[in-house]
């Protein structure tokens, strides 16, 4: 992020209603040129209608949208200055693929030779040259996404918007484009503004990811700040796969410190220096959450520092390949670990797991926030 | 911060003059049908005055029973007989036949189009061969054709069934074909299949294009104009014995016009969810 | 599912599956259409050719005289100049209604495309012409039409300043525009319900994407929005076209095809040769005719507006 450029597109106070339904509530947001914004939320969060309304296909019952410092609530999409692909293409059915991409320059009465200039040029970036005289039916998926970004690429618009563009793809082809797109981002530098449910398209695209809930931002950050700290249990939950476990817990007094106590009695000693972080809530009833990938089987000698050795009995075993997934019982609950895939034989078998709680986090269970 | 906001873009400015332009929009295809209704109810004073009364003073139904009382109201009432009897046998053997056409493909995109055409027939170029058909029978086969019921029934069907088979094959390849499929695993005979799951899956599509049919056959002019002398007289043939060369009986044009319009606004009015889609659909699938 | 019991024969394209050996069910879809097959043979193809038999004869009411006469009528057609003019004044009134009620039922289906508090009740009365019959609208406008009693020369006197005196029904100078007056506000809100439906279906995204890209109203409707109602256009312009050359009611009920033969079509003329001068031969060419020249219209058009049937 460049501190001191000024902010491409800054929201403020935003609100959208639809009917009783209110959609947006109150969103503040600032994205300084050139960076990969990220919209990512489970649905009905709002992530749409605030893509749309930050195109001006949708009007904003409150608060103001400015792009480039102009304040644009009033003006009409086609002079806001973006360019948007949405999630079914909306390509144009009965013109050709040069046809669909030219559109917006000849609406804008670009000279002739100009349009093929920058019409070829987008089509060689995405490597659909061979497609010009093809139709939208004619096409495939994929070619057919490729169209829809070099539609919007053609314009040099100053706000590129994503409106969920892989979903409709299936995984290997949303593989494919999610680098193309990263890729584009790098060659081209525009700002762009990306909608997604799916968090590994967050996780992999964004250079911040704003997540949304019930129309409003829980956690703002670049990805990895979402991952390894995030502000609330539910942003803990959304990122990473699989997803974090979360088991109920005690903060106690222990010999040396805290630590924690689960159902069964059974304790996990906290590190060095939790004390003073999580005085507060001494004696309270907590949230534990750690990350399968944080717990691994035991090695030899013993656990390291900050790090918990339990003893326990194998569940369920899924392999996925390169890593396994082994689910085990724990404070009542079952969580998932992460092994190397020679690491465990069959369900029932006894294990060790050293469990890292140096990367774990507490939520208190009133607030759903991380202490 | 106060933003400007262009004077088209609010939304009540907008707003008013759309609804300046519907207000004036209806009342040009409303006013001539009130002058009619309004007319229907005046007394011959207010018919003839000048300058012409906006509104009658009370409603006087003088009018209306005249024509019960010289015995033309049962015009209305041979129209009904007319549309109705041939409404029924036009669904029940247009249904029938688009059924044939959906699932069995008879006869192949050949008939399906040849029945299409026949819709396309102009109506006074086929009333005058049927009329000289009509006569023939008429004479050869012992009773009348021109000038009855039977007469006019037949050819209304006629002239319905491409129509409904049209409509019809839309909305029975609507259903599923599981439907039937599991119906006739269970034992049913074709013919039950029909009455027992297509008939009752396309309700909707019945009705809609049975208030169709029938309005066109209860609006029809022509074919009854031609056909009928003095035995059958439908009520738009009616009104038009009510024109004259120098002075038309206005009063009587009126009310039987309403008679005869009455029941269609009734019917359509009550409705007219299903026929947007019904026009639709018959326009789409086309 | 449960399987299909002796399915291993599959009847027609449509997959419906037939049991093989159950004769009776081979011959159900021909019970099936029959009736209707056979009463639109009766009524469609025998008068048909029944009154192609007695064209080429000379049969008049007065003198039924049915020897043969070859082609005798047929070249009186070709004569009459009477007969060309009733298809010119059809022309004429079919190629001004047809643009303009397309034209005014586009404009009001884009008025109510968008939300609007009481839709449905503007929509419901706008409609009510369009279930009127047509020889009751005639009626209906012949008595707006009046000189001194109808309302329609009691508002243009308002705005004159002055008594209007127009004589719609007979002054050759206000005939046509009476009856087309009268066709486009009975038929203007067919149009305007087909089309729309048909512009609601319209894919909203499209011209979402053709707003962003910055195309203004006019390429929005002309390029995005026209190809995709195009389909349901051409049928209903079809429709409506069709409609236009066969108009009898209204014109009856107006002119009767005067003042003299001014405003004859070709269906008034066919039934005053046939009803009022008898000559039953000679309408019976005539009629052929005016078949044999709708088929030839209805072709071109189907096959000009690319509906492929």
């Amino acid at each position: 992020m460049s501190k001191g450029a000024m902010a491409d597109l800054k929201i403020s106070g935003l609100h959208k209603r639809y009917g009783s339904v209110h959609a947006v509530r109150g969103i503040d947001l600032e994205i300084p040129a050139g960076e990969f914004t990220v919209l990512v939320g489970p649905s009905g969060c709002g992530k749409s209608t605030l893509l749309r309304t930050i195109a001006g296909l949708e009007e904003a019952d409150a608060g103001t949208i400015e792009i480039g410092g102009r304040v644009v609530n009033y003006v009409r999409p086609r002079d806001r200055d973006i360019a948007m692909v949405f999630q079914n293409y909306a390509l144009y059915p009965y013109m050709n693929v040069y046809e669909n991409i030219a559109f917006g320059l000849r609406a804008r009465k670009t000279p002739a030779a100009e349009i093929d200039q920058r019409v070829r040029r987008a089509a060689d970036m995405l490597a659909i040259s061979g497609l010009l005289e093809r139709l939208p039916r004619q096409l495939s998926g994929g070619q057919r996404q490729r169209v829809a970004i070099g539609r919007a690429i053609v314009r040099n618009a100053r706000l590129f918007l994503f409106d969920e563009p892989l979903s409709n793809l299936d995984a290997q082809l949303r593989d494919e484009m999610r680098s193309e797109i990263k890729r584009l981002h790098q060659e081209i530098g525009t700002t762009m503004i990306y909608v997604t449910h799916d968090q590994i398209e967050a996780m992999t695209l964004a250079d911040r990811i704003v997540l949304l809930r019930d129309g409003q931002i829980e956690q703002q950050g670049s990805p990895l700040t979402l991952f390894e700290r995030p502000a609330t249990r539910f942003v803990a939950g959304f990122l990473g796969s699989p997803k974090m476990n979360f088991v109920p817990v005690r903060l106690v007094e222990s010999a040396g410190g805290v630590s924690l106590e689960l159902e069964g009695n059974q304790g996990l000693a906290l590190p060095a220096g939790s004390r003073t972080r999580y005085a507060a809530c001494l004696g309270r009833e907590m949230i534990l959450g750690i990350r399968p990938e944080h717990m691994a089987r035991a090695r030899d000698g013993g656990p390291s520092n900050g790090h918990v050795r339990l003893e326990t009995t194998v569940e369920l075993i899924q392999p996925t390949g390169s890593r396994t997934y082994i689910t085990f019982p724990l404070g009542g609950t079952s969580v998932m670990a992460e092994v190397d895939p020679h690491e465990v034989q069959k369900p029932g078998e006894p294990i060790a797991i050293d469990l890292d709680l140096n990367r774990a986090v507490l939520i208190d269970p009133l607030t759903s926030r991380v202490i | 911060m106060t933003i400007d906001r262009p004077l088209l873009r609010r939304p009540a400015v907008a707003l008013s003059l759309r609804y300046a332009a519907a207000i004036a929009l209806t009342l040009f295809f409303v006013f001539p049908v009130y002058w009619l209704f309004i007319i229907s109810f005046k007394t011959p004073e207010e018919i003839f005055a000048f300058p012409p009364a906006w509104y009658p003073k009370s409603l006087q139904f003088a009018n209306y029973a005249v024509l019960f009382r010289d015995g033309d109201a049962v015009t209305v009432w041979n129209s009904l007989v007319l549309a109705g009897a041939s409404t029924v046998i036009a669904m029940v053997l247009g249904t029938m036949a688009a059924y044939s056409l959906v699932r069995f493909k008879t006869g192949g995109e050949n008939l399906a189009v040849w029945i299409i055409s026949q819709r396309m027939m102009p109506p006074i170029a086929i009333v005058f061969p049927i009329f000289l058909a009509y006569v023939w029978l008429g004479k050869f086969g012992g009773f009348a054709w021109v000038d009855s019921y039977h007469g006019l029934i037949v050819l209304y069907t006629a002239f319905s069934l491409p129509y409904v088979i049209w409509m019809m094959r839309g909305y029975i390849e609507d259903i599923p074909l599981e439907l039937e499929e599991s119906a006739l695993v269970d034992g049913c005979t074709r013919w039950q299949v029909l009455w027992r799951v297509v008939f009752p899956m396309a309700r909707t599509g019945l009705f809609a294009t049975s208030v169709f049919t029938f309005v066109f056959a209860w609006n029809d002019f022509l074919f009854a104009f031609v056909l009928t002398r003095t035995e059958v007289i439908t009520y738009t043939v009616q009104v038009t014995h009510y024109f004259g060369g120098q002075s038309n009986f206005w009063a009587k044009i009126a009310a039987m016009s309403v008679l005869g319009t009455v029941p269609v606004f009734f019917t359509v009015a009550t409705l007219q969810r299903f026929l947007v889609r019904g026009i639709s659909m018959g326009a789409v699938k086309g | 599912m449960a399987g299909m019991a002796q399915t291993n024969t599959i009847d027609g394209a449509s997959g419906f599956a037939v049991a093989p050996g159950r004769a009776p069910d081979r011959y159900f879809k021909y019970w099936l259409i029959a009736p209707a097959i056979l009463l639109l043979l009766a009524i469609g193809l025998f008068p048909l050719i029944y009154s192609l038999i007695v064209s080429f004869q000379r049969v008049t009411m007065l003198d039924e005289d049915y020897s043969f006469a070859g082609l005798v009528n047929y070249a009186q057609l070709f004569r009459d100049a009477r007969l060309w003019q009733s298809l010119l004044h059809t022309a004429i009134i079919t190629a001004i209604a047809l643009p303009l009620e397309l034209i005014l039922g586009l404009l009001m289906a884009q008025l109510f495309l968008e939300r609007l508090p009481g839709r449905q009740i503007f929509v419901s009365l706008l409609v009510l012409p369009t279930v009127i019959s047509p020889i009751v609208a005639g009626a209906t406008w012949r008595l707006m039409f009046d000189n001194r009693y109808g309302p329609i020369n009691q508002i243009l006197g308002w705005f004159a300043g002055k008594p209007v005196a127009a004589l719609w029904t007979v002054n050759p100078d206000l005939v046509y525009l009476g009856i087309i007056l009268c066709e486009i506000w009975q038929w203007t809100p067919f149009m305007f319900l087909i089309l729309l439906a048909a512009l609601s279906n319209v894919d909203k995204s499209l011209t979402d994407a053709a707003e962003i890209d910055g195309a203004g109203y006019w390429r929005t409707f002309f390029k995005i929005v026209l190809p995709a109602i195009w389909p349901v256009m051409a049928i209903a312009i079809l429709i409506r076209g069709l409609d236009l050359v066969r108009i009898f009611d209204i014109i009856w009920a107006l002119t009767m095809g005067g003042p003299g033969t001014m405003t004859e079509t070709i269906s008034v003329y066919t039934y005053v040769q046939g009803f009022q001068q008898f000559e039953t031969s000679y309408t019976a060419a005539m009629a052929f005719l005016v078949i044999v020249l709708l088929t030839v219209i209805v072709t071109w058009a189907i096959r000009r507006m690319g509906l492929a049937k």
